[in-house]
């Protein structure tokens, strides 16, 4: 609102002088950037990845799909996901969830996710679909040393074919409606 | 005489047959006969009693049978038996036997001693037949006309004529009754009259005549109340109607069936203004006829009775309401409407002189009290009691009548104070009603407490903006200031106006900035104004300056604001309830459609431009605000002032008056303490300070306006500001004239122009200092070897208001200028450090591109991103430079939103292109102006030079690389526009299969064109039809499907 109603010619936009940027409600600034997020995922989408927000409208929580990279036992799977933005993002990480079942070693039974750049790692620097084609790299390359589904982990080395079946056996469809 | 043996089983039977033909218990006579029966057997004077009994008995029943009413009537034989000579000749035989039988009933206490002779059983028999009869045969008549009308009126809808049939039926038929009662009546009083007569020489005959008078007014008395009482509500109810249409006539008042039926037929409104009726309305003398012929009927019958005067009064009281709200009731205009006070200009100078001097309104009321309401109630009144001596209606009555209307239209225009005040100035003449009629505190205290109410429902809601509070605000004052020079007023309604303000961050920042308003602007705004009066008079000429430009002028605001907010799209906070600031009407909505928008704004908002408070410059020029500081012992002492008035009653214990309106004064003070206002509007003139350092004669002058208004010490801090950038200004050509003897020549590498200012000094030893960077970059000849040059503003930390310290990286070049900047300030003003805050500067770049040259100015922070986009080690072939903010990011350390802001500054130049992943890629070339797509004419047109100003001098004339591809995939085709909207047609495509992957896999139309709404930063410009079309294309190309009327995507 201010830089419109200041707009005296040669003025400075006020955001620069008063710090009115910073004050502003948070809420809108995370708005704000995912607006901008959702543009440049529109504009520049990245393969087999894609996220919007949710039906409800709200900026603030994003329903996103993965397709299982080829050549991973997660080939030819589609998988959703929830995204739930705090209103200080993106200085704060989303909270990223799978709402497809998915057995993975680094993915637990009720969807959560271990993965540094969503915990300490975060930086503001990343985005949603960095942290997706993460997620998507994840599902090539768990990281087997910190697993939250030890038998997937273990698996994963020793049976690839009996993973393969687990994962198959594990996924299902969410059809939401 | 055997009669007399028998007498007492004969005479019971008699008596069983006068009771059955004449179904009454009543029988006094024969009753107290019975009780004597037993005496008579037992005294001597027995058979004289029973003779005398037998006779009175005999009597008694002529007449009885003579003035018996008929046992049953129907309407058509009430009527036929009325016929009063009719009756009058009967049979003389009839006649005399009737007189000797009342003569000798009445004179029973003489002539029959022994008879229990009571003359006044007879009138009391009269009387019971009397209700009984009306009881039992007028009511079920008078019941069943106006059931049977109310029937009909419901059927027909003309509520008028029933009513009137309804009315005029019962009156006929209580006449009827009445006659056929007084009938009987009249014969009973012939036979007592000469009695009367005769017994004068026994008593004296005026006590005699005095008596049957009684006897008779006493019957009347009875009837009239029986009458009275039995009058039934839908009698009454139609009586009202038929008495308000009258009356409305009468009085000028249209009928809330509409206008045709009364004087105002020429008139095509429906809701047509009350007009007091001229001396020759027929329709009018008609109605006053026929009122006055009901009136006296109604006091005939009987109707007109307690009941009818209160009806009365409250039509009358009905009346006065709906006139002074129909014809005053938006009519705010200060002249006196022609058309509307046609009729009262004739009678204004007969009007009392304490008037004179008041507005056109009250005039025009006082006038219809006293030439039509006072003369109605006159007229009515003393119909309804002919025989009293005193006026029904005084002097002071009419007294009443005024004060009582003069009340009203208080109360209306208090009720309307708030759109007054919106219609600022065009409502002076409402405020002269209010000012001449609120005269006790109580009315004060509603005014204020009303208005108060208003406000919060109206104004101080989240739906306004502030800039439209503040204009309410200021026309408040002004209104308010007109209606109470005291300003105690204002002082009861400002409290929570000034609360809500305080939440507003951005009031103050408005108000400077409407103070700042640059002379052009202010020029614009009085054109605007002059524009408005001239419009404002037309309006009033057109007239019917009633209720229907009021609508309009309603209208036009609903629309001029809707069509505010939804020009700058995504300020969502005003849009919503910006429209309850004037009360939507259904009136307003439906026709706001119709009206155009344009020029409405100006007349809504008289003086103030869209964006900005405006009139709050032209006020700050205008001597009559300015607060002239008086000796307090000026105060009261003016022995000269002639308008002097006492401080008002409600006026606080530390009142002190104000000498103007002060419009300026009022807001500033309302925006919280002056430390307050002088804080932000250092801050305000901090900001145009840095921003355009050559100009600020506009600060200058507002900067010693309000010197006048807080004095010198308060603004201190702006003069120092203003001599910090003056003095910078001399340092400045200083340093340079230093730096050029020392190291000209050195710079020839950075032909690129980037000039950042910043120049930090603290006239303090200690803190740090605050630093501002001017950069001029001249464009220099390429041959030329280029000079950056480098200004600095030297700001005094002390006295300006906390900057912030925005870090990022600026580019060397610029960074080795400032060090020597540095160390030749140092050289000046040892002792001092500078420090820099470069996110203020200002800097002229320049860009060599391949194809063109850009010159922009930008801030310090665009400059530097732009500047990282230059490669000085690209060779001439090399591809466009390309960065991700990321990069950026990382390279500049400068803050995010800055970089993003910054890319799309350059971006909007044409400088930059968004490119896949969130990069920019320089434009080297750029289409011509005018033509369609630039990657179109990259691909057709060779661009042999390419010089990019960031990619520095070394790329001189080097032929990159095309990315042929993308342009002929990008324009394949289609015109330049049609690329465009094929391109936005693609992102469309994208978000919608966003959509339905994530959100929701199935989705109904306005879901999802809602939801492009909200999430489309630019906006989303289809309707819902476009999108619909759009959507069944892809229906057709077999992308989508729609499945329940939800759309879908096809699964492949």
């Amino acid at each position: 609102m201010e830089d419109n109603q200041n707009s005296a010619p040669g003025s400075v936009p006020s955001g620069k002088l008063g710090g009115a940027r910073k004050t502003a409600d948070p809420g809108q600034n995370a708005a704000k950037r995912l607006q901008t997020e959702l543009m440049m995922l529109m504009t520049s989408p990245a393969p087999g990845v894609s996220a919007f927000p949710s039906a409800d409208g709200n900026l603030l929580s994003w329903r996103a799909t993965i397709e299982g990279p080829d050549d991973t036992p997660y080939a030819g799977l589609t998988f959703k996901l929830s995204f739930e933005f705090p209103s200080n993002y993106p200085y704060a990480a989303p909270t990223v969830l799978f709402t497809t079942p998915i057995y993975h070693p680094n993915v637990d039974f009720s969807g959560r996710i271990c993965l540094d750049i969503l915990k300490d790692k975060w930086t503001a620097a990343y985005n949603i679909q960095t942290v997706l084609l993460s997620l998507q790299s994840l599902l090539g390359e768990p990281n087997n040393a910190s697993p939250l589904n030890g038998e997937a982990a273990e698996l994963w080395d020793k049976d690839p074919t009996l993973f393969k079946t687990k994962v198959m056996d594990r996924h299902k469809d969410v059809e939401e409606d | 005489m055997s009669a007399a043996t028998a007498a007492s089983p004969w005479k019971n039977r008699r008596r069983r047959i006068f009771q059955s033909v004449f179904q009454t218990d009543v029988s006094g006579p024969a009753t107290s006969y019975t009780h004597h029966d037993p005496f008579a057997f037992g005294s001597g004077a027995a058979t004289a009693t029973s003779d005398q009994q037998v006779i009175y008995d005999g009597a008694w029943h002529t007449v009885t049978a003579r003035i018996s009413l008929p046992p049953s009537a129907t309407a058509e034989e009430l009527f036929e038996t009325l016929a009063p000579d009719s009756q009058q000749q009967s049979s003389s035989g009839e006649d005399v036997e009737f007189n000797q039988a009342l003569d000798l009933l009445v004179h029973a206490p003489t002539v029959l001693p022994w008879a229990t002779p009571r003359t006044d059983d007879i009138m009391a028999w009269h009387a019971q037949q009397v209700r009984a009869h009306f009881s039992h045969h007028v009511i079920p008549i008078l019941t069943a006309c106006v059931g049977e009308q109310q029937q009909q009126q419901q059927q027909q809808g003309d509520r008028n004529e029933p009513n009137m049939v309804v009315v005029m039926t019962s009156i006929k038929t209580l006449q009827a009754a009445l006659g056929l009662y007084s009938h009987g009546l009249g014969l009973l009083m012939r036979g007592l009259s000469p009695a009367a007569a005769s017994d004068s020489s026994t008593s004296s005959s005026g006590g005699a005549v005095g008596e049957a008078e009684l006897v008779e007014a006493r019957f009347r008395r009875d009837i009239h109340a029986l009458v009275a009482i039995s009058a039934s509500e839908g009698l009454m109810a139609s009586l009202r109607i038929v008495l308000v249409r009258l009356i409305g006539t009468v009085l000028g008042i249209p009928s809330a069936d509409g206008g045709q039926r009364t004087g105002e037929s020429q008139r095509p409104t429906a809701r047509a203004r009350p007009v007091p009726p001229t001396e020759n309305d027929f329709l009018a003398l008609a109605a006053r006829r026929r009122l006055h012929e009901l009136v006296e009927q109604l006091y005939n019958v009987g109707l007109a009775g307690e009941r009818f005067q209160v009806l009365f009064a409250e039509i009358m009281d009905w009346m006065m309401s709906n006139f002074v709200s129909g014809a005053y009731g938006g009519v705010w205009a200060a002249a006196s409407d022609a058309r509307t006070f046609a009729a009262a200009t004739d009678t204004i100078s007969r009007n009392p002189a304490a008037l004179s001097s008041t507005s056109p309104c009250i005039l025009s009321l006082s006038d219809w009290i006293e030439n039509h309401f006072a003369r109605l109630s006159v007229e009515v009144l003393s119909r309804l009691s002919p025989s009293s001596s005193s006026p029904p209606v005084t002097l002071s009555d009419v007294k009443t009548y005024q004060s009582l209307a003069l009340g009203r239209l208080a109360a209306l225009r208090i009720a309307e104070l708030f759109d007054i005040a919106l219609a600022w100035p065009s409502s002076r003449g409402a405020l002269d009603d209010l000012r001449a009629t609120i005269t006790t505190a109580p009315r004060r205290q509603q005014l204020t407490a009303s208005f108060s109410r208003a406000l919060q429902a109206r104004l101080l809601h989240p739906g306004c903006s502030t800039l439209d509070i503040l204009h309410t605000y200021i026309a408040i004052i002004h209104t308010l200031h007109a209606l109470d020079h005291s300003k105690v007023m204002l002082g009861h309604v400002e409290p929570s106006l000034q609360l809500y303000l305080c939440q507003r961050e951005d009031a103050i920042r408005i108000v400077v900035a409407g103070l700042l308003a640059s002379p052009d602007e202010v020029r614009a705004a009085r054109k605007a104004t002059e524009a408005f009066k001239r419009q404002g008079e037309r309006r009033q000429k057109d007239g019917d300056a009633g209720s229907s430009s009021r609508w309009k002028r309603a209208e036009g605001s609903g629309a001029a604001l809707f069509a505010t907010p939804a020009a700058r799209s995504g300020r969502s906070t005003r849009t919503p309830g910006t429209r309850r600031l004037r009360e939507a009407t259904p009136e307003s909505g439906s026709q706001s459609r119709t009206t155009t928008p344009r020029g409405d704004r100006d007349r809504d908002r008289p003086s103030a431009g869209p964006t900005k408070l405006v009139e709050l410059a032209l006020l700050l020029n205008d001597p009559s605000q300015t607060r002239r500081a008086q000796p307090a012992d000026d105060e009261g002492l003016d022995w000269d002032d002639m308008s002097w008035v006492p401080d008002p009653v409600d006026a606080g214990a530390n009142y002190k008056r104000p000498k103007s309106e002060d419009v300026i004064g009022t807001l500033i003070s309302a925006l919280g303490s002056e430390d307050v206002f002088i804080k932000e509007f250092t801050a305000v003139i901090a900001e145009r300070l840095l921003g355009d350092p050559n100009r600020f004669d506009q600060e200058l002058r507002l900067l010693e306006l309000l010197k006048q208004r807080f004095g010198e010490a308060a603004l201190q801090n702006c003069d120092v500001m203003i001599k910090d950038v003056l003095d910078s200004r001399r340092l400045d050509t200083v340093i340079r004239r230093m730096r050029q003897l020392q190291d000209h020549g050195r710079f020839e590498q950075q032909q690129q122009q980037q000039q950042q200012q910043q120049a930090p000094l603290m006239r303090t030893p200690a803190g740090p200092m605050a630093a501002y960077n001017n950069n001029n970059n001249r464009k220099k000849d390429e041959a030329e070897v280029a000079e950056t040059q480098y200004h600095a503003c030297i700001l005094s930390r002390l006295f300006w208001p906390a900057l912030d310290h925005e870090h990022f990286l600026l580019p060397p070049p610029i960074v080795d200028k400032q060090k020597q900047y540095e160390k030749a300030y140092k050289s000046l003003k040892s002792g001092r450090k500078l420090t820099w805050l470069n996110q203020l500067g200002q800097t002229r770049v320049e860009l060599e591109l391949r194809d063109r040259t850009v010159t922009v100015d930008c801030s310090t922070a665009e400059a530097t991103v732009i500047y990282a986009f230059h490669d000085a080690d690209a060779g001439e072939d090399a591809p466009p430079a390309r960065r991700s903010a990321d990069e950026l990011y990382n390279q500049l350390q400068m803050d995010e939103d800055l970089i993003a802001a910054a890319l799309s500054f350059w971006a909007s130049k044409g400088v930059l292109r968004r490119a896949q992943q969130g990069e920019y890629v320089v434009a080297e070339t750029l289409a011509a102006p005018g033509g369609g797509s630039w990657e179109q004419q990259q691909g057709t047109a060779g661009v042999p030079s390419d010089k990019n100003a960031n990619n520095n001098n070394n790329n001189n004339n080097g032929k990159a690389p095309r990315r042929a591809g993308k342009t002929a995939g990008g324009g394949g085709g289609a015109g330049g526009g049609d690329a465009k909207e094929q391109e936005r047609r693609a992102m469309y495509w994208q978000y919608i299969r966003g959509m339905l992957t994530n959100s929701s896999a199935s989705m109904p139309l306005a879901q999802m064109a809602m939801m492009m709404k909200m999430l489309i930063a630019d906006g989303f410009p289809w309707s819902n039809e476009e999108l619909q079309e759009f959507l069944g294309e892809k229906i057709a190309g077999g992308e989508m499907e729609v499945v329940g009327g939800k759309y879908k995507l096809v699964k492949k």
